[in-house]
């Protein structure tokens, strides 16, 4: 039987088995707020899709194992070529453990990167995954870019999870700080494999100081039986830019969170993302763009393609505030459901307060088109390979906008291997 | 090569084919005129394999096979090109891909190895010139905001590479201008071969003076109603429809 609850006293007991050191009051606190306010159940607005039931379940059971050090896995067990591909100076977190090497390895001028456990951090509770995160992090990773620095080469957060036990529980986090006049590229990419069950909770903190500029690559190609919710909180200073691109392959039950806080005026943030999901895939990505002052711009477009039984959530909030005059907000998401069983809740929500504004949003969910299928198969084309390419199209327009160039084949790549295989499964 | 026996077929519940038999060899040209809704792309829709048209009567035989057993993709590969009269704008994917794409799926049917990309650049280029196409046309979506013509142009193009046994072009000469015309007949002609055949559906006898034809038919209300040879385009051209149509009936 499925638990909601976390067993408290045994997160307490893990909590209390992890290292004492500058990270322990945030855990502590964490773990209080946690235990008083709980994690949300699908009675919230917001989780209204999306059952962390069978989540908290994995983590009560490796609770239950006793076992909170899991066997730390180094690089050479990721056999991911795809990852392996994409240039960038790679720091890992595997298991929930950072890679001390991976932070030695990497000098490039301006950027320092530390274990958050050098510094006091402040708890915030902004969220009950982020508290859940914060009791149980072990440690994470602190990444700070010097104002007036472009960094000269990517930066990629591997995180990778081995599930070696019958069920495993891990956390990731990362600080970031983009100094002043600073450009930051950065490319998270989530791996996972193993026979146990996995759930692994990520939480980004970034802040983009005054006319700094982040680009942003999401990419979570999980193993299908494993899951993952994440969190990625932004702040945005001022004249600042900001573009996030994600993309879903993987994974059993995946729920992103990008909350983007415009504090300041001049900023102009967007997001992107694709999900492909296929036979018993739940993906749920929610943004949530905050609009506390103008002139400031939002532009969103997220594609999903759909096959199987395939679930999928997007639900895209704008919220303008009182006198945020002079924002424009805009929101997309495109849906192909390519079966009957598939199915998509979207949603576009937008709260305007102010009235000097331009906000828009569109939502589309539909087929491939029967007329491009037909044309394609009169010029010899099989009906999986006339699919595979129309969702290509329809999926690489995503990919077209990223920010950054270094993963842009590895992505084009993806992105068909893993339509081919949900469309040749349709087939059988 | 193919050999239409009363065909009929419908769509929803119209019949729009109505016991139409046609008979092509090798090496020959035939052109299709007719009225506008007598059927001709209906006609072309179904030798390609349209699924929305159901075939309730007739045979279609195809070097000596059924085929209206095959997917529209085997008949593709077995050498049936189809020139849409609408052709089909398909944003995102790349029209060298899709070239390439074709060509490749047809080699693997016979048994070849994929074409070397060096050889297939080079000769899409020739292909390209003799049709007076841009080979900027190679990088752009599949007749994604093309003009009409260049379109057609397209269509044409794809046929070059294909080099098909049996060609239908429906109206690929609408909307085409007088260098356009000249270039697509001699991408035609220069098909024309004793192993090929080719089927214009046209309502312009202006084509036939590029691309003669061995044989002339005249369809209506889903039947031919009159086969002749090339001096029967110069007839319709003078007297108009209504005058086979009165000879087919009196
Ligand atoms: N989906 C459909 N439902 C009903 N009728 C249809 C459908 N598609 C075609 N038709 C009808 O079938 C008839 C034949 O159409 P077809 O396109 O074959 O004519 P055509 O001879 O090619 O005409 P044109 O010279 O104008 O191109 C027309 O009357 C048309 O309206
Ligand atoms: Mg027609």
């Amino acid at each position: 039987m499925k638990s909601r609850h976390f067993s408290m006293d045994a997160l307490g007991d893990a909590i209390a088995r992890l290292p004492d050191d500058r990270l322990t009051a945030i855990r502590n606190a964490a773990f209080a707020h946690l235990r008083e306010h709980g994690l949300p159940t699908k009675r919230d607005e917001d989780w209204k899709y999306t059952d962390l039931a069978p989540l908290v379940d994995i983590g009560n059971q490796w609770l239950d194992l006793g076992d909170d050090v899991t066997p730390q896995a180094d690089s050479s067990d990721v056999s991911d070529p795809i990852q392996k591909s994409i240039d960038a100076d790679w720091l890992l977190i595997s298991n929930g453990q950072v890679d001390a090497n991976s932070i030695a390895a990497l000098a490039q001028d301006g950027v320092t990167v530390e274990l958050l456990s050098k510094h006091d951090s402040t708890a915030n509770f902004s969220a009950p995954l982020t508290d859940l995160n914060s009791a149980l992090l072990r440690d994470g990773l602190r990444i700070t870019v010097d104002a007036n620095h472009s960094i000269k080469r990517p930066i990629g957060i591997l995180v990778v999870d081995i599930a070696a036990t019958a069920a495993s529980l891990s956390q990731i986090r990362a600080d970031v700080i983009v100094g002043a006049n600073s450009t930051l590229d950065l490319i998270e990419y989530h791996a996972s494999s193993g026979e146990g069950e996995h759930y692994a909770n990520s939480v980004i903190n970034l802040t983009l100081e005054d006319n700094a500029r982040a680009n942003w690559v999401r990419i979570q190609d999980r193993d299908r039986a494993h899951n993952q919710t994440g969190r990625t909180a932004v702040t945005l200073g001022r004249d600042s830019q900001f573009h996030h691109c994600a993309f879903d392959f993987g994974g059993r039950l995946i729920r992103n969170d990008l909350a983007v806080d415009i504090a300041e005026p001049g900023s102009a943030a967007v997001f992107d993302g694709l999900y492909l999901a296929g036979e018993d895939q739940h993906i749920d990505n929610h943004t949530r763009v905050d609009h506390r002052v103008g002139p400031a711009t939002s532009q969103q477009e997220y594609r999903g393609v759909l096959t199987a039984n395939a679930r999928c959530v997007w639900n895209g909030k704008a919220i303008v505030h009182e006198g945020a005059d002079g924002t424009d907000a805009e929101q997309a998401n495109h849906n192909l459901l390519l079966s009957d069983k598939a199915e998509i809740d979207a949603k576009p929500e937008l709260e305007i307060y102010t009235d000097d504004v331009k906000c828009s949003h569109g939502t589309t969910v539909g087929q491939l088109d029967e007329t491009s299928l037909f044309y394609l198969r009169t010029r010899g084309i099989d009906i999986v390979g006339a699919k595979q390419i129309l969702t290509t199209a329809f999926a690489q327009t995503i990919v077209s906008k990223l920010p950054v160039e270094s993963p842009r084949e590895s992505l084009a790549e993806l992105v068909s291997a893993r339509l081919s295989r949900m469309l040749e499964a349709v087939v059988k | 090569m193919l050999e239409i026996n009363n065909l009929k077929a419908t769509i929803g519940t119209t019949e729009i084919l109505r016991g139409l038999s046609l008979s092509v060899k090798a090496g020959e040209v035939h052109a299709i005129m007719g009225p506008n809704g007598s059927g001709k792309s209906t006609l072309a829709q179904v030798i390609a394999g349209h699924a929305d048209y159901e075939v309730t009567d007739g045979t279609v035989t195809y070097k000596g096979s059924n085929l209206l057993e095959l997917e529209p993709e085997e008949r593709a590969r077995e050498g049936i090109f189809l020139s849409f009269q609408y052709p089909v704008e398909i944003a995102g994917v790349n029209n060298a891909y899709l070239l390439k794409a074709s060509m490749n799926a047809k080699r693997k049917h016979q048994g070849l190895e994929e074409i070397d990309a060096f050889e297939f650049l080079k000769l899409a280029k020739e292909k390209m010139a003799l049709l007076g196409m841009d080979p900027k046309f190679l990088n752009r979506g599949v007749n994604e905001g093309f003009s009409g013509g260049e379109k057609k142009r397209n269509e044409i193009l794809q046929m070059a590479m294909l080099e098909p046994s049996l060609a239908i072009l429906d109206e690929t000469d609408s909307g085409l201008d007088i260098d356009a015309l000249r270039a697509v007949a001699e991408g035609v002609n220069s098909l024309r071969t004793p192993e090929r055949a080719i089927i214009l559906v046209t309502h312009y006898q202006r084509l036939l003076d590029y691309i003669e034809p061995d044989f002339v038919h005249v369809l209506s209300e889903g039947r031919i109603v009159r086969s002749g040879d090339k001096s029967l385009a110069l007839q319709l051209e003078e007297k108009g429809y209504d005058w086979v149509r009165e000879a087919a009936t009196g």
